[in-house]
């Protein structure tokens, strides 16, 4: 697999339906921009990067990965009352910010970075295929220097309770980031594998085979079953289980926040995330802190 | 070893109809086909033109629901596959790349028109996120690859084709299909109305008088394979992706963002501009976008810019579906023989000097380049081949 050192990461969870002036003071710790005619979709991928990047030395030639389920779909609801109920033409930001690039356009340009700008979506699975595309950067050449991250509305989630198979979860905003690059030096950890499966046999099977050293820590997604965690629990002996969405909450972007949580709090060296999406493909993300 | 992509399968949808051949030949023979739509929801005394799929009863506005979405889609979906010849076992190890503006918008306003629920909250019951329409097509067809639903306004699938063309290329996968889908929905009609970026009659890019875009509907889908299927088909040499921070809805005035992303194209392509045959421009027709690109052919090119096509004026800006459905109308065209003109050019703009083709051009093999831009800053470019000797 081609280089994908983590430099920094960062994951922010929020309550759900908080004030969006809370999100603008927050973002005021890290920047002087005052951000208008922006919404809470946008204010959470600028609160959550912003965060990642703090005291952070970046790049100028650095791309812009933006993963979510659900993305701006808040604001499209908006527009979409202005024009059906309010009978007026939709106000031209509004408008503009039903576009889900516009986060990752105002992250690129508050940062003053210059690079590929790429906003990607996969039920269940879009943090992993946004490090797909990553991945498929690094290796072509195209990009040395990646801010990669997931975001959703607490809002728009679809994670009901039946899905939720009685598990309690909160629903929380989420915006979990990581600076990637492909240099070692300065980096506090890796992805060291992102590997995709079309079935959870072929999942296990990889799993069972992976030679390298045990893995401490395990997480699991929202669609990972009891039965299927007793299973690959059983198969990884791990050291010890991050139930992120237990302890922090459920937003579309939970997985790209869990993983930056383990970044951030966890002593522990590996962690192995094992996710799935509702056809039965799985997506593993490898990691390694230093 | 790197590798090409190739097109060994297409088909589309638009307001030229839905066989590729007649679609070819509208464009040879600049037949246009355009409605005209009123506003009535926010009851404004005109109408804007709209290039509406049109075919018969059924593609009639009012009659429109969720089933004619997902019919329009299967029907593009399985003509591409039935075009690249491939069998069952071909179709489940491929990998669906999906770009749209509008998603699954469309869906959710045929489905309000039968119900008097309140808006935003039927909206937000209703739409199941971004990757929902991708999750269909895998269902229905039995692709059992990754999904990729690509949302980067009209850069939309022409980033799915980036992306698609490059994993193929570093081989991590075999093979794609590639989906640029944009209905007709009010959501973008009213809203680039707002804007006051809808031309008032006739679409005229780079001309002196343009006076905006007009929106268009589309569903096209591609098969990209590691290998050539048929003597002629298109490969991908190369491509890039930039934002452009400028503005969140206009290009810099120098348009060196879009010129940076043609030569990182060129440079992935390994190819100069000299090597580039003709230019698809994206070529929106609002004043932005033309002066900007100009420019950035300008910077590009230098004093000898190629002949420079724009096919909005034939399908209309289809936004997010304007990277695949463009790329098919163009590459069709050129295997038959010729570059498209500019249906709707008249008088060159002297702040931009820039004469589009106004006739078809003869084409045979080439290296030819594909702009497309979108709000967001958004700029792709790429570099597509029908040579023989470049694989």
């Amino acid at each position: 697999m081609s280089e994908m050192y983590i430099h920094s990461a960062s994951a922010f969870t929020g309550e759900a339906n908080a004030d969006i002036n809370f999100l603008k003071e927050e973002i005021r710790r890290y920047t002087q921009e005052n951000f208008r005619r922006v919404n809470r979709f946008i204010l959470l991928s600028l609160l959550g990067a912003l965060q990642c990047v703090h005291r952070q030395p970046l790049e100028a030639a650095t791309a812009v990965y933006l993963t979510t389920e659900d993305g701006n779909l808040g604001e499209t609801a908006d527009v979409l009352d202005e024009i059906y109920t309010s009978r007026s033409l939709p106000k031209p930001f509004g408008f503009i910010n039903t576009m889900s690039n516009t986060a990752a356009f105002y992250l690129a340009r508050n940062l003053g970075i210059r690079g590929r700008n790429i906003t990607v979506s996969s039920q269940h699975l879009s943090f992993e295929r946004g490090l797909d595309l990553l991945k498929a950067d690094f290796a072509g050449g195209a990009e040395r220097s990646a801010l990669i991250g997931g975001v959703d509305e607490s809002s728009l989630s679809r994670m009901n309770r039946e899905e939720q198979a009685g598990r309690g979860w909160r629903m929380v905003d989420g915006s979990g980031w990581f600076y990637v690059k492909p240099e070692k030096e300065g980096a506090c950890g890796a992805f060291t594998e992102i590997m995709s499966f079309r079935d959870g046999p072929s999942c296990m099977r990889w799993i069972r085979e992976r030679e390298r050293s045990p893995v401490e820590v395990v997480s699991f997604g929202a669609l990972i079953g009891d039965d299927e965690a007793t299973a690959l629990r059983k198969t990884l002996r791990p050291s010890a289980e991050f139930d992120y969405l237990r302890d922090y909450g459920y937003s579309g972007s939970a997985a790209a926040c869990g993983v930056g949580l383990f970044v951030r709090l966890f002593q522990a060296k590996t962690l192995l995330h094992i996710n799935r999406d509702q056809r039965g493909n799985y997506a593993v993300i490898e990691l390694e802190r230093y | 070893m790197k590798r090409r992509a190739f097109v060994t399968g297409k088909a589309m949808i638009c307001s030229l109809g839905d066989s590729l051949e007649g679609i070819v030949d509208a464009v040879r023979h600049k037949r246009i086909k355009l409605a005209h739509i009123p506003f009535n929801m926010v009851r404004l005394p005109y109408t804007r033109p709209y290039y509406l799929i049109n075919r018969n009863e059924r593609d009639n506005l009012d009659n429109r629901s969720a089933e004619y979405f997902y019919a329009i889609l299967f029907s593009a979906v399985s003509r591409a596959l039935l075009d690249a010849g491939l069998n069952r076992a071909e179709i489940k190890d491929m990998h669906l790349f999906f770009g749209s503006t509008s998603m699954d918008v469309p869906v959710f306003e045929g489905n309000h028109r039968r119900t008097s629920a309140t808006v935003s909250g039927m909206f937000l019951q209703s739409s199941f996120g971004y990757g929902k329409i991708a999750g269909a097509i895998v269902e229905r067809f039995g692709i059992g690859g990754n999904c990729y639903s690509f949302a980067t306004a009209c850069t939309s699938s022409a980033n799915a084709l980036l992306y698609a063309a490059a994993m193929i290329s570093e081989r991590y996968i075999e093979r794609a299909m590639v989906v640029g889908y944009d209905l007709f929905n009010n959501l973008g009609f009213y809203g680039f109305e707002a804007l006051k970026s809808i031309a008032a009659s006739e679409y005229r890019p780079f001309d002196r008088t343009r006076d905006g875009l007009i929106l268009g509907e589309a569903c096209g889908t591609v098969v990209l394979e590691g290998r050539r299927r048929k003597a002629g088909d298109f490969m991908h040499l190369g491509g890039a992706n930039l934002c452009d921070t400028y503005s969140v809805t206009s290009n810099d005035e120098e348009g060196s963002a879009a010129a940076e992303t043609m030569n990182r194209a060129l440079k992935q392509a390994g190819i100069g501009p000299e090597d580039i045959c003709a230019v698809k421009a994206h070529a929106t027709g609002t004043e932005n976008n033309d002066r900007t690109e100009c420019a950035a052919m300008r910077a590009t090119f230098g004093r000898h810019i190629p002949p420079v096509t724009c096919v909005k004026p034939f399908i209309g800006h289809t936004v997010g579906a304007c990277g695949v459905n463009e790329m098919i109308l163009f590459t069709e065209s050129v295997k038959a023989g010729f570059v498209p003109s500019t249906p709707g050019f008249r008088d060159v703009d002297e702040n931009l000097n820039l004469t589009p083709l106004t006739e078809n051009m003869e084409a045979g093999e080439g290296i030819f380049m594909l702009n497309y831009f979108g709000f967001g800053g958004n700029c792709t470019t790429l570099i597509l081949s029908n040579k023989d000797n470049k694989g």
